[in-house]
């Protein structure tokens, strides 16, 4: 089963000019096979990149990072990645979104079918099928970006805020649906935000980061029971995770 | 009705009959000389005598056969030119300085020299219809290819995409809106070339027509050859953007 393992991580941007910058520094983390982890940090603590190393979009100064103990070097579908921006092709519909990784594949029609009704349905799209994401709101979209990197099979889902842009409302939608599909594929989550409450409610685990170099400041096991209610979000021992964490984040 | 007054068809047809009106008002003015400021009558009837003669026909397909094949085969390499250096760095640094030393030259500028290498054929005019093409589209699609927004490069590779495939999948598609600018005004330029060609050494055709209505003082003549240049290049344009329309439907800048 898929494990990842972090191992020494330090990542340094512009190494060699004048003025370098250090993102990460010395990252050491495992992420469990169908675990969901949450890494929250303020913004410049290197969080994003941290997780775009795992997608393989560029490679670390230093250290390495195993998949299966396999070295991650460049991209693989084994490691898929929900971006913070809206990543659905627009010269494609629904359909053909969420079908695109197979299709790269030679997939046949009638696997692409199975697949784009397996997935649409799963993501909550039916019936929008044939059309275009311009037709959609944000949230729809987001919907398709999580289709698209599923219906791909991959063993580990990266997501990189992915609810940032969205309404508050909309946002906790997505967060119960997402952990909906999360315990029915069971698949290994990697999940990074700057929201405190959004990462007690999804997490199994939250990594929390400081700032400049990036570094690892907390690990917080979350025990709340799962399947987790909306309701939760109110509880005493989810506010008691809450307060500790943010007291942890600087403001 | 008001609202079909206020409309855009009707507008547009309510500026041109202006235009017209304007026209003839001139035209009729006693101290008007007819040989400088045909009256509509007199260019409707050039209209009329040369498409009955057929010589009107003889020169629109000259003309169109020119702008057709010199568009088509410009257009296509600006195409394949224009992905290779807007997509391939090493493309990019070899043919990027060429393409930017060669772009502010006009096309005009090269009648001598292929006149001199090619002497006054059919040849000679499709190449420069050709070049004023290629230059204004690989100018489009080398921007539309860098233009591409990375985070759908980054989604298709994440995807299993390799390098080819982001090519043909993300990076053609998303450059489209681009290409497709490209193109209609490199027709613009194609019937600029082309009457421009035509004027300086042509037998046949739309420009050797205006040549020949100066020469024989026929201003008759070279009103009407106006006209049907500019409805020309109008009902191309058209055209183009109803394929255009067409191609674009999933974007939200249709127009």
């Amino acid at each position: 089963m898929p494990e990842i393992v972090v191992d020494g991580l330090t990542h340094t941007f512009g190494a060699g000019s004048e003025n370098p910058v250090t993102a990460v520094e010395g990252i050491d983390l495992t992420f469990e096979s169908g675990s969901f982890c949450s890494i929250i940090g303020t913004s410049g603590c290197g969080k994003s990149t941290l997780l775009k190393m795992m997608a393989g979009l560029f490679e670390p100064s230093e250290g390495r990072m195993t998949l299966d103990r396999e070295i991650i070097k460049g991209f693989s579908k084994r490691r898929g990645m929900v971006f913070q921006q809206d990543a659905v092709f627009p010269w494609m519909t629904v359909a053909r979104n969420i079908s695109y990784g197979p299709r790269l594949r030679g997939a046949s029609r009638a696997e692409q079918a199975g697949i784009e009704k397996k997935w649409i349905e799963a993501v909550g799209l039916k019936g929008f099928e044939d059309r275009w994401p311009r037709e959609l709101s944000g949230g729809m979209r987001k919907r398709v970006d999580i289709g698209r990197v599923y219906a791909n099979d991959p063993d580990v889902l990266l997501m990189d805020e992915p609810f940032g842009a969205l309404d508050a409302q909309t946002k906790e939608r997505m967060q119960s649906d997402l952990l909906r599909t999360w315990n029915e594929t069971r698949k290994t989550v990697v999940f990074v935000t700057h929201d405190i409450e959004e990462a007690i409610f999804l997490s199994d685990r939250i990594i929390v980061m400081s700032a400049r170099p990036g570094r690892i400041r907390h690990i917080e096991e979350v025990a709340l029971p799962r399947p987790r209610a909306d309701e939760m979000r109110l509880t005493e021992e989810f506010l008691e995770i809450k307060r500790r964490l943010w007291g942890m984040l600087e403001h | 009705m008001m609202r079909f007054l206020t409309g855009r068809l009707a507008l547009g047809v309510l500026s041109i009959a202006t235009v017209l009106l304007a026209y003839h008002l001139a035209t009729i003015q006693p101290d008007n000389n007819p040989s400088l400021l045909p009256p509509i009558t007199d260019i409707i009837g050039s209209f009329i005598t040369n498409v009955t003669s057929g010589s009107l026909f003889s020169a629109l397909g000259a003309s169109l056969f020119r702008i057709v094949l010199g568009f088509f085969i410009g257009t296509t390499c600006g195409l394949v030119i224009g992905c290779l250096v807007g997509w391939y760095k090493i493309a990019e640094y070899l043919i990027d300085p060429l393409i930017e030393a060669v772009r502010p030259i006009p096309p005009l500028a090269y009648i001598p020299i292929i006149i001199i290498w090619f002497g006054i054929e059919e040849f000679s005019r499709v190449l420069l219809i050709s070049i004023a093409c290629f230059m204004v589209s690989v100018v489009n699609v080398i921007a539309g290819m860098k233009n591409v927004p990375q985070v759908y490069v980054d989604a298709a590779s994440t995807l299993g995409a390799n390098r080819l495939q982001v090519f043909r999948t993300v990076a053609v598609p998303a450059a489209t809106p681009f290409i497709i600018a490209g193109y209609r005004i490199a027709l613009a330029a194609a019937w600029t070339t082309l009457v421009a060609a035509e004027l300086i050494a042509a037998p046949s055709g739309l420009g050797f027509m205006l040549q020949e209505g100066r020469r024989y003082f026929l201003t008759d003549q070279v009103m009407m050859i106006i006209v049907i240049i500019g409805s020309c290049a109008f009902i191309m344009d058209r055209l183009f953007r109803a394929i255009q329309a067409r191609l674009m439907v999933w974007s939200e800048a249709r127009e």
